[in-house]
């Protein structure tokens, strides 16, 4: 990347690291437990799951959409997976079953707003009641809890001091870098966002594209919430209940313009980061739940706001 | 007759480019005035400042004797300056008196609308022009665009106008919806309204005008009295003393046609067209907006379907049902606004031209490489003269001239063998224009089949090898480029049948 310096302080993905530095620092000198390896661990492991369906997520708005769902999607693949961890199946299968799960909602999602037309807010939020809906006949208000050791070192084991699954975040995040730049479908997903229209003329095949994004997503998401129940052991009926909004938050405080047609994962993942960090120091400076959505919501309206700003400049 | 509305040294300039220079123009009340000209003329600009859409640069405006600013279409149309659009402008979940009556309702003493007064208001404006109102109560978007039309004029009524603009008022009317119209018209004239009338159908202006004014380049060119003036005069005035130098050309046209199109047809879009590209060969496509041009070269490009007839390329009839499709044929097309279907604003110049021929530059594991990417981006910006900082530059900073040399760099991208071109050079530069002509004509030399469509007669007539005419969904003209003149072209395009040359 030949990029000059002045274009990389403009960049999003800098001032959100700058942000992340500060409060990181401010943190560490207000509380003592902010720097603990305990804690940090315990802040990794966290946004595993948050950061591996923010990429799914990030290419879905970078298209123009949105997804909803994934809160109920992760619930659904944590019931499927707790259950056949109860059952004591093999982990590839588990494994399978929880990826399957994620792949077919999200491959609903995709084909009703492809083929079907219908605009992915709405798509997405029927989707949302739907499976938590379902989610509620499957367990019948009950907990699945007691879920089998084995299974748990995905969701607590570490490597070089970093949770095992911050590391499958992060190679995840490398390939799909990779591939919404270097593939040819990766091309499509910016260029349907920026140009749907033109998108179609140049040749893009705009239904498997949209199709692709909403299905990813899905996939990305079944395995969150494998990594969910590895982590917790528990399942409850409101599991992922709001974890659409973190995933959301994070992509948009990460640099992915709400309006479509930019954006890059690492970005996402910082925004991850900073939602992450502002969640944990809050809880160490004992500050009541209800300011940090207040904090958390102000970020997002501020840079959505100067998404919309600088649309307004980029217009031909 | 007195003047109801005078247009004074009026002047405008969009850019560079300047619209109208000096236009002096006079409407009498109960006449009705015809303004003619070809696509850029300055008919609309014209027409545009008198509505309050745009304010002049220079010049003056008289509405009954008084100077007046209108700088608002609202302001025009309370003065009492309505104009009735080719697509009428409603608001169609709402009923003919609605629209008629909206931001002016007729309001009972404590406020609320007055709906009984409004509708009895309404028949009588539709009474007194002899017209039907049963349809009063409907939402708009359910009536013929006929009756949106007549819903307009009542407005313009309601708000007691004293001049009426009809813009294009019958190019989406039928026959029986046209002599409805000519009616209102009449009636209208004799009550003392001005009428401006534009058309492209100098047939009907001979019917209904009282006076013609004919523009070219901004300016007038000539006001008459109808019955002092003929079609040829009028023709010739629109058309100038057109001295267009063709374009030099190298190379030789093949005599096996790459593209053959038969007896295509659409309904509601065009009819029974049928013509040929040679490789080596430019066809120019000439038609006024609206004429079905752009339909038929999307129907070949697979953005559309047509009803009946076949596209034969290569030998073989094809059936392109998306543009994937058409490109895997080696077919390619430059669509008429690059903002609406060309352009990716926020994506850089390379990402831009590189879409068409992504899957051309694959490396292992299906990736692009990326050097080959940038070569071939480095390549086009160089050949077109694309005047970028360098190719990660988002194509939104760039001028209007090098953002549509990157979508004609997109295209070329694929390595054409039939390039369609709609409207080449539109809100382009002088310089890249003529840098772009060049470009066709040296592609051509190379024997590619181009079709080029344009609204500029100048355009045509300087590129072209031959030139198909259309008015109204079907071919009214053919024509090789050593006998076609101007005139002759502009009376096909509107609407004269002067097929000469069959091929």
């Amino acid at each position: 990347m030949n990029m000059s310096r002045g274009q990389f302080f403009r960049k999003r993905e800098f001032t959100v690291l700058g942000l992340i530095v500060v409060l990181a620092i401010i943190f560490s000198l207000t509380t003592e437990r902010f720097l603990s390896v305990s804690n940090l661990t315990n802040l990794l492991v966290q946004l595993a799951g948050t950061a591996i369906s923010a990429i799914g997520m990030t290419m879905v708005i970078i298209t123009g959409g949105i997804d909803v769902s994934v809160g109920s999607i992760l619930g659904m693949s944590s019931v499927v997976a707790g259950k056949l961890l109860m059952a004591n199946f093999p982990v590839v299968v588990i494994l399978g079953a929880a990826i399957a799960t994620g792949l077919l909602f999200g491959f609903f999602n995709g084909s009703l707003v492809a083929y079907g037309k219908i605009p992915p807010i709405i798509v997405t939020l029927g989707m949302l009641n739907i499976i938590r809906s379902l989610l509620f006949q499957l367990l019948g208000g009950r907990w699945i809890s007691g879920v089998p050791p084995a299974i748990r070192v995905i969701g607590l084991g570490k490597w070089l001091g970093i949770p095992i699954s911050m590391w499958i975040a992060l190679i995840l995040i490398l390939f799909f870098t990779y591939f919404l730049n270097s593939r040819p479908l990766g091309r499509a997903i910016y260029a349907v966002g920026n140009n749907i229209e033109a998108a179609r003329v140049s040749g893009v095949n705009l239904t498997r594209t949209i199709l692709f994004v909403y299905a990813l997503t899905g996939m990305l998401v079944g395995f969150a919430g494998l990594i969910y129940v590895a982590r917790t052991g528990i399942v409850q009926t409101n599991t992922g209940t709001g974890f659409e909004l973190e995933v959301i938050a994070a992509v948009v405080l990460g640099g992915t313009s709400i309006l479509g047609g930019k954006g890059t994962i690492v970005g996402s993942l910082l925004g991850a980061f900073l939602v992450g960090i502002i969640k944990n120091g809050m809880v160490l400076l004992n500050v009541p739940a209800l300011s940090e959505g207040l904090v958390i919501g102000a970020l997002i309206l501020i840079s959505v706001v100067i998404d919309v700003v600088r649309a307004r400049g980029e217009r031909i | 007759m007195e003047t109801v509305l005078e247009v004074r040294g009026v002047s405008k300039s969009f850019g560079g480019v300047q619209a109208l220079k000096g236009v002096n123009f006079a409407l009498r009340s109960g006449e009705v005035h015809a303004l003619v000209g070809e696509n850029g003329a300055g008919k609309s600009t014209l027409i545009k400042i008198i509505s309050g859409a745009l304010l002049p640069d220079r010049g003056e405006i008289f509405y009954l004797d008084q100077p007046v600013t209108i700088d608002s279409p609202r302001k025009a149309q309370e003065m009492g300056i309505s104009t009735v659009y080719q697509e009428p402008l409603v608001y169609n979940e709402l009923s003919a008196v609605e629209n008629i009556f909206l931001g002016r309702e007729i309001r009972k003493p404590w406020g609320s609308i007055d709906w009984k007064a409004q509708e009895e208001k309404t028949k009588a404006l539709f009474a007194s022009l002899g017209l039907p109102y049963h349809f009063l109560r409907e939402p708009m978007g359910e009536l013929s665009v006929g009756l949106q039309q007549l819903v307009l004029i009542a407005k313009a009524l309601a708000y007691e106008s004293k001049v009426i603009i009809f813009d294009e008022p019958t190019a989406i009317l039928t026959e029986h919806e046209t002599e409805r119209l000519f009616d209102i018209i009449t009636k209208l004239r004799m009550r003392g309204v001005g009428i401006i009338y534009i058309s492209h159908r100098l047939e009907e202006i001979f019917r209904i005008a009282d006076r013609v004014t004919v523009m070219r380049d901004g300016e007038v060119r000539g006001v008459f009295s109808i019955g002092e003036v003929n079609r040829d005069r009028i023709v010739e005035l629109m058309a100038g003393r057109l001295l267009v130098e063709a374009i030099e050309r190298k190379g030789k046209k093949s005599d096996a046609p790459l593209l053959v199109v038969e007896n295509l047809s659409k309904r509601g879009r065009f009819s029974d067209v049928s013509f040929q590209v040679f490789p080596g060969e430019i066809l120019g496509f000439f038609g006024l907006v609206g004429s079905g041009r752009t339909d038929i070269v999307q129907t070949i490009f697979g953005l559309m379907r047509q009803d009946s007839g076949n596209i034969i390329y290569q030998g073989k009839t094809v059936h392109f049902s998306s543009p994937e499709e058409a490109m895997q044929s080696d077919i390619a097309y430059l669509p008429e606004d690059r903002k609406v279907q060309g352009l990716f604003p926020i994506l850089g110049v390379g990402y831009n031209i590189s879409i068409t021929f992504l899957k051309e530059i694959l490396g292992s594991f299906g990736v692009v490489r990326e050097k080959k990417e940038r070569n071939r981006g480095e390549e086009y910006v160089r050949r077109l003269n694309i005047k970028t900082p360098n190719l990660k530059t988002k194509v939104y900073s760039l001028s209007g001239g090098n953002q549509q040399k990157v979508v004609i760099a997109k295209w070329l991208g694929t390595t054409p063998r039939v390039l369609i071109l709609d409207e080449p050079t539109r809100g382009v530069d002088v310089a890249s224009k003529s840098e772009i002509h060049n470009l066709i004509a040296h592609l051509a030399d190379e024997g590619l089949g181009i079709v080029m469509i344009s609204s500029e007669l100048p355009e045509i007539l300087k590129m072209s090898d031959r030139i198909v005419v259309m008015h109204e969904g079907k071919i009214t003209g053919v024509f090789d480029r050593a006998e076609a003149t101007a005139e002759d072209v502009i009376r096909a395009a509107t609407g004269e049948r002067l097929i000469s040359v069959e091929r």
